[in-house]
């Protein structure tokens, strides 16, 4: 029997593995974004938003913000919300204007944008709202736990059909389509505290899971694939960039970065959800 | 010579109107226990500055620190302090006021005075949690009752260690008046709802009885 289960046949999977943490001095990134140049990413205990190269150096800030949370970005463009002043910023290296939208904001905290789409996650009216024109907004959710509710959402992203929401204090993430209905609910069983922010690629959903110090990889219908718990201390956001998956350590003052790697994984270990600490080792810069 | 003595004179005066100015600010310090999101020390931050000629904010994440001054002729009380700090979903631990006048004023609730017939003993007790908030309000809430001298509690082991006087009070007691706050205890269940009442980050799995 002990020969048997020492010869168990492996097998193998593609799976994010921790690579790298790259250490930043004086920062707390909340959220994080691509910059033309480098990563931006909001600091919002110093009130700022700051560009750093590979390395973690900063190249550039952006100061005299109120509190900016989760960031979002195309090509040049930035779209900040600033918690402290319930305002959303479009900036340009030459020009910035404030996002006009048609109700009153209470802490907003999280912008997706895309195209002319932008959607807020309003935190304290526990709303989200959204335009497909940047001018005509509709806006859906009240506070609740039911499917459609929010308890304090954090952070949204939008793809090609759908708005997809951090309902942070509920613990889950929800989806809706771009009319504000509710499709989907995610997460719910997964014991998370506080799914502060999120990503969607082609084939995955990311959050980050606070309290708990991980990051969980659902893929679309909501089924767990895998947990990151390597190297992240609170984190808050994540974003992928060239294949790289970067996560916020808002705590840890740090990046972590996580590639997709070809590991083996045992029979029995193909039926279970994967931890990303399995069959490698961990090596930091 | 008489230009002179008339700046002279305006300086005295404006300097003699800043310091006046400096002094009619009460200062407040409040200590917040579970401040490590950075969402919701923002938010108590935000709700703050809902006070109108609100100063000098200061919030520490690290240690739940909070302080902030405000013009002492609107007469800020304690009981509206703590009850702006609830708004934004927090229990303090801690609140002090220092008044332009030098008085201090703090909220520390507890009054247990041991006498000659105290018996005074620590026991552990299982009280369910999940988070720093509910360390915060568990403590607070045990240290507010009468004959308890001590109170802690262990989110990794969910329990609370209290130091209380038995002529005052049982551990039954004191674990009813935890339940109350929406806490499971051993002996006592949370009714669902003060266990809804909690904030959503303090909803822990609760206990089977």
């Amino acid at each position: 029997m002990l020969i048997a289960s020492c010869q168990e046949k492996k097998q193998t999977e593609i799976r994010w593995v921790h690579s790298k943490t790259i250490a930043l001095a004086d920062v707390n990134p909340i959220g994080i974004a691509q910059g033309e140049k480098g990563i931006w990413l909001s600091d919002g205990d110093r009130n700022r938003l700051v560009l750093i190269d590979n390395s973690g150096v900063v190249l550039k800030t952006i100061d005299s913000l109120d509190r900016p949370m989760h960031i979002a970005s195309e090509g040049e463009m930035l779209v900040i919300p600033q918690y402290g002043n319930d305002e959303i910023l479009r900036f340009r290296e030459s020009e910035k204007e404030i996002v006009r939208t048609w109700d009153s904001l209470d802490a907003p905290a999280g912008v997706a944008i895309k195209g002319a789409q932008i959607a807020i996650a309003d935190f304290y009216n526990n709303k989200v709202h959204y335009t497909e024109n940047s001018n005509d907004w509709i806006t859906f959710g009240k506070e609740g736990k039911a499917d459609g509710d929010f308890y304090y959402p954090t952070d949204v992203h939008l793809t090609e059909s759908n708005i997809w929401v951090a309902d942070a204090y509920n613990n889950r993430l929800q989806v809706f389509d771009k009319k504000g209905n509710h499709l989907k609910t995610i997460g719910e069983d997964q014991k998370m505290n506080a799914a502060t922010g999120i990503f969607v690629s082609d084939t995955n959903a990311y959050t980050t899971d606070f309290e708990n110090d991980r990051v969980l990889v659902f893929d679309l219908e909501g089924s767990l694939k895998q947990v990151l718990d390597t190297d992240i201390s609170k984190p808050t956001d994540l974003i992928i960039i060239d294949e790289v998956l970067y996560v916020t350590n808002y705590k840890g003052k740090s990046l972590s970065l996580y590639t997709q790697q070809e590991v083996e994984i045992s029979n029995q270990e193909g039926h279970d959800t994967h931890n990303d600490h399995h069959d490698h080792e961990d090596h930091k810069d | 010579m008489k230009i002179k003595a008339i700046i002279l004179l305006v300086a005295v005066v404006m300097v003699s109107a800043f310091a006046k100015a400096q002094k009619t600010m009460d200062t407040f310090e409040v200590q917040v226990d579970g401040l490590g999101c950075p969402f919701c020390a923002y938010g108590l931050e935000k709700k703050f500055k809902e006070f109108k000629g609100i100063k000098k904010v200061a919030i520490d994440i690290e240690t739940g620190d909070f302080s902030f001054q405000y013009p002492s002729e609107k007469n800020l009380t304690m009981q509206a302090v703590v009850k702006q700090v609830e708004k934004a979903g927090y229990t303090p631990i801690t609140s002090k006021i220092t008044r332009a006048d030098g008085t201090v004023e703090t909220n520390e609730a507890n009054t247990t005075e041991l006498s000659a017939e105290s018996v005074v003993v620590t026991q552990q007790v299982l009280v369910a949690g999940k988070c720093g908030m509910c360390e915060a309000r568990i403590v607070n809430a045990a240290g507010n009752i009468p004959g308890v001298t001590d109170a802690t509690w262990k989110q990794e082991l969910q329990m609370m260690k209290v130091t209380y006087d038995k002529s005052q009070v049982t551990l039954d007691g004191i674990q009813s008046e935890i339940a109350r706050i929406g806490h499971d205890t051993k002996a006592h269940k949370a009714t669902d709802e003060a266990y809804a009442d909690l904030p959503g980050c303090c909803k822990y799995e609760r206990l089977d009885q």
